[in-house]
């Protein structure tokens, strides 16, 4: 992962401190078990001494554990908790956003994600958003459970039929950022990609307007030809 | 006979002696119901193994064309079921159900049939996972989410009979628990208190206990599965009034609790081993004793640190990486009790003591890896990752693969009488260490910093990871060949290894008192235990005896 978006480099940040937590835990555990069958291999008929351990070590032991516990608890939740803050629009980006996120629904489907528009225009496989610009993802799925899942620019999250779930980033750079989906659904789980193109904001008014009129021109024409009975 | 001295007894001879194999499947014994058990787990292992290798082989180059997408997922989904279901938790229960008894001095277990039809129950659901061969497997995935699992979706019996299948096993390990459970509680030898109790057969009580509360509760998930899929229900249907995020709240309190089972076990096994190489009894008796149980508790509590995309609360996310978080503190005081007691020990390095410490070590990357997964915005990142795959993997491998042939290493003598072969065992070990760590280090790393998906049939090429991949599938195959050695060792040992004797490695508890393998009825005399290392007091007593031979014996204290 590269983070792209200020979420993302919370969730970096907070990798990277269940990384140091893992290494000291591993790091400790396995020193202490190498020293000890390195130290400790006896000869035969040796008698160890038969201590059978205390209280008081059981007790620092435990405070120990507790406060390395509670430690990273706390730095979970401090970085998750600003990992969830709702990104504020900047400068650069969508200047009618300012107040509200940019909302966008996103359907899961087998195996395709479908992209609705707050104009009413819609994309499959690809989502256009502006950059700078905070974004909310309403993830619904039509039929199995689905994730959505661009690492480069926020968390994943599931969609799941009968209920919403939400994404909420703001792209830093203009770009393009892939993913793939990540809970099985079936047989083109695998296929299940998409792409996020993070663009200026004017080029993002664009290409709505455009795939708007280009969705209607195409109905129109659908209409017309079940009109003249070209098509049943 | 008619020359009988006693002509007023009738006197025909013993019944007929019937088949070896019809004695095994009909015997109430449950040293017999365990060594089916065992034996098929370990066959099991061998199955999933060469699922695993299919999967690998798929996933060694880019956009292969090895399985087909739905043969992927098939392969995916028997490998989970018969990895947890028919390897993982059935060698672990059939270990204590041989052990466990013998350890607390009981002459039988209180509930022989329950046991035995527990036993059957779970052949029957290895037998309905397999059949599926002949129809349609399922291909729903290791744990089948709803409503990927209704017949709109999948329509085929598939997923009826993995259902099935789990269902029968899991109600198999429920009976068996029970019998277990009841045995552990009232048929103890005088003395044997609870806080004498052995330490793997206090892993036992608290691991039935554990699955007495989750299995039903996964039995009651599965049944809701089978009236959606076939008397229209909408238990996990949406729309009507469906659920589908219940599935996952049910079976992951299932599944989180499984895993703790395993661990707990592997712990007790370890524990044994250690303070039997070691010569030192177990440091802190009583604190492992409480962390297990505690284990069991919080490690189940923690079930939705699976589902911290889903829609739910941030509150209960915060819960999740609570209990998450919670369970370093036991399971570290578990470990560094474990590791304690080889400290000033005089440390036999054999076969058993190889395995546990070998154990200990993978199932410390895999847990150190959760503690990473469960912070709840990493997991926005790494869950569902290979980088998840690896920990899990870390953590099971280490407790059943490494746990469990620890423990058969060490029990072994006691069940056939003879010793698996010491330098096969060695040569296994390192292999399939090697072969853990070239498999699930490179996963881990394609999950980590390229994201690669879990339980997908293929990966793109240009994504960053066809090396990391290509690497995993060789050491797959590493690993299989030390998997492969050790099943081979415990094959051969049965009639080429070395005699052991009743007491080979000096252990501590009463299994080593008793014949190997033990009479059906385990002990002729009931022992008195009067410390938690009765077999050494045994020992001592039998050391002073000797020494003081002139002594008219009437007057010497009684051994037992």
């Amino acid at each position: 992962m590269a983070p792209h978006s200020p979420g993302t480099d919370q969730i970096d940040t907070l990798l990277w401190i269940g990384f140091v937590a893992a290494a000291i835990v591993v790091v400790a555990i396995n020193l202490a078990l190498f020293y000890a069958i390195r130290r400790y291999r006896g000869e035969r008929g040796a008698e160890p001494r038969q201590i059978s351990g205390g209280r008081r070590i059981q007790f620092r032991v435990a405070g120990v554990l507790t406060v390395f516990a509670a430690v990273v608890f706390i730095l979970g939740i401090i970085f998750t908790g600003k990992a969830h803050e709702t990104p504020t629009t900047g400068d650069a980006g969508l200047t009618a956003q300012e107040s509200a996120p940019l909302e966008i629904e996103a359907t899961g489907q087998q195996w395709l994600w479908r992209y609705t528009y707050p104009n009413g225009a819609f994309s499959y496989y690809k989502l256009v958003v502006p950059v700078d610009t905070a974004v909310k993802l309403k993830l619904v799925s039509t039929d199995v459970v689905h994730t959505w899942n661009v690492p480069d620019l926020a968390g994943k999250r599931d969609a799941v039929p009968g209920k919403t779930n939400k994404v909420i980033f703001r792209a830093n750079d203009e770009g393009s950022f892939t993913g793939d989906a990540a809970t099985l659904s079936g047989q083109a789980y695998a296929s299940m990609r998409t792409e996020v193109e993070v663009v200026s904001p004017a080029e993002y008014e664009e290409f709505i307007e455009t795939q708007k009129t280009d969705i209607e021109a195409a109905q129109e024409r659908v209409v017309g030809l079940i009109e003249n009975g070209e098509v049943p | 006979m008619n020359e009988s001295p006693r002509p007023e007894l009738v006197v025909s001879g013993f019944p007929r002696k019937r088949a070896r194999w019809i004695e095994l499947a009909t015997s109430g014994d449950h040293k017999d119901v365990a060594r089916i058990l065992i034996s098929g787990a370990l066959g099991f292992l061998f199955i999933a193994v060469i699922e695993f290798l299919l999967m690998r082989l798929q996933l060694a180059i880019p956009e292969n064309k090895f399985l087909s997408p739905v043969g992927f997922n098939r392969m995916l989904s028997l490998y989970g079921g018969t990895a947890i279901f028919f390897f993982a938790l059935p060698l672990a229960i059939g270990l204590a159900y041989y052990v466990a008894p013998l350890q607390v001095g009981a002459r039988g277990t209180a509930l022989p049939r329950l046991g035995q039809i527990g036993m059957a129950l779970w052949v029957a659901g290895a037998v309905v996972l397999y059949a599926g061969f002949m129809y349609t497997p399922s291909e729903a995935g290791v744990n089948p989410f709803a409503p990927l699992t209704e017949t709109a979706f999948l329509s085929n019996n598939g997923v009826d009979a993995w259902a099935t299948s789990v269902g029968l096993a899991t109600l198999g390990f429920v009976l068996i628990s029970i019998d277990l459970l009841t045995t552990l509680r009232n048929m103890r030898t005088p003395g044997m208190a609870w806080r004498r109790v052995p330490i793997f057969a206090w892993g036992a009580t608290v691991g039935s206990w554990l699955m007495l509360f989750v299995g039903p509760v996964f039995l009651a998930a599965l049944t809701m599965l089978m009236i959606d899929r076939n008397y229209d229900g909408i238990f996990f249907a949406d729309g009507s009034g469906g659920a589908p995020l219940l599935w996952q709240h049910l079976s992951w309190i299932f599944f989180s609790g499984a895993y703790m089972l395993i661990l707990i076990f592997a712990f007790g096994a370890i524990a044994e081993i250690v303070t039997a190489f070691s010569g030192k009894p177990l440091f802190n008796r009583s604190a492992v004793m409480t962390s297990l149980a505690a284990i069991a508790v919080i490690g189940t509590l923690a079930w939705m640190q699976n589902m911290l995309t889903a829609p739910i609360g941030l509150g209960w996310m915060y819960f999740a990486m609570l209990m998450s978080l919670a369970l370093i503190i036991p399971v570290g005081l578990v470990v560094f009790n474990l590791i304690a007691t080889l400290f000033g020990g005089v440390l036999r390095m054999r076969a058993p003591l190889l395995y546990a410490v070998g154990a200990l070590s993978l199932i410390s990357i895999g847990l150190a890896a959760e503690i990473q997964q469960s912070l709840v915005a990493a997991a926005w990142d790494i869950k569902n990752t290979t980088d998840a795959t690896a920990a899990t993997h870390f953590a099971l491998i280490g407790g059943a693969v490494f746990g469990g042939l620890a423990a058969l290493h060490y029990w072994y003598p006691k069940m056939t009488g003879r010793t698996m072969g010491e330098s096969l065992a060695r040569i296994s070990f390192w292999t399939m260490l090697l072969g853990v760590l070239v498999t699930f280090v490179p996963l881990a790393l394609a999950g980590y910093d390229e994201g690669q998906v879990i339980d997908a049939y293929k990966f793109f090429d240009a994504t960053g990871v066809n090396a990391y991949n290509l690497i995993a599938t060789i050491g797959a195959f590493v690993l299989a060949a030390g998997i492969v050695m050790s099943l081979v060792n415990a094959i051969s040992s049965r009639v080429n290894g070395a005699e052991a004797g009743h007491d080979p490695w000096g252990g501590d508890t009463l299994e080593w008192f008793t014949l190997s393998p033990p009479d059906p009825h385990n002990f002729d005399v009931l022992v008195d235990v009067r410390s938690e290392r009765p077999m050494r007091d045994i020992r001592e007593a039998i050391a002073h005896r000797t020494a003081s031979a002139e002594l008219p014996t009437r007057e010497s204290q009684p051994v037992a």
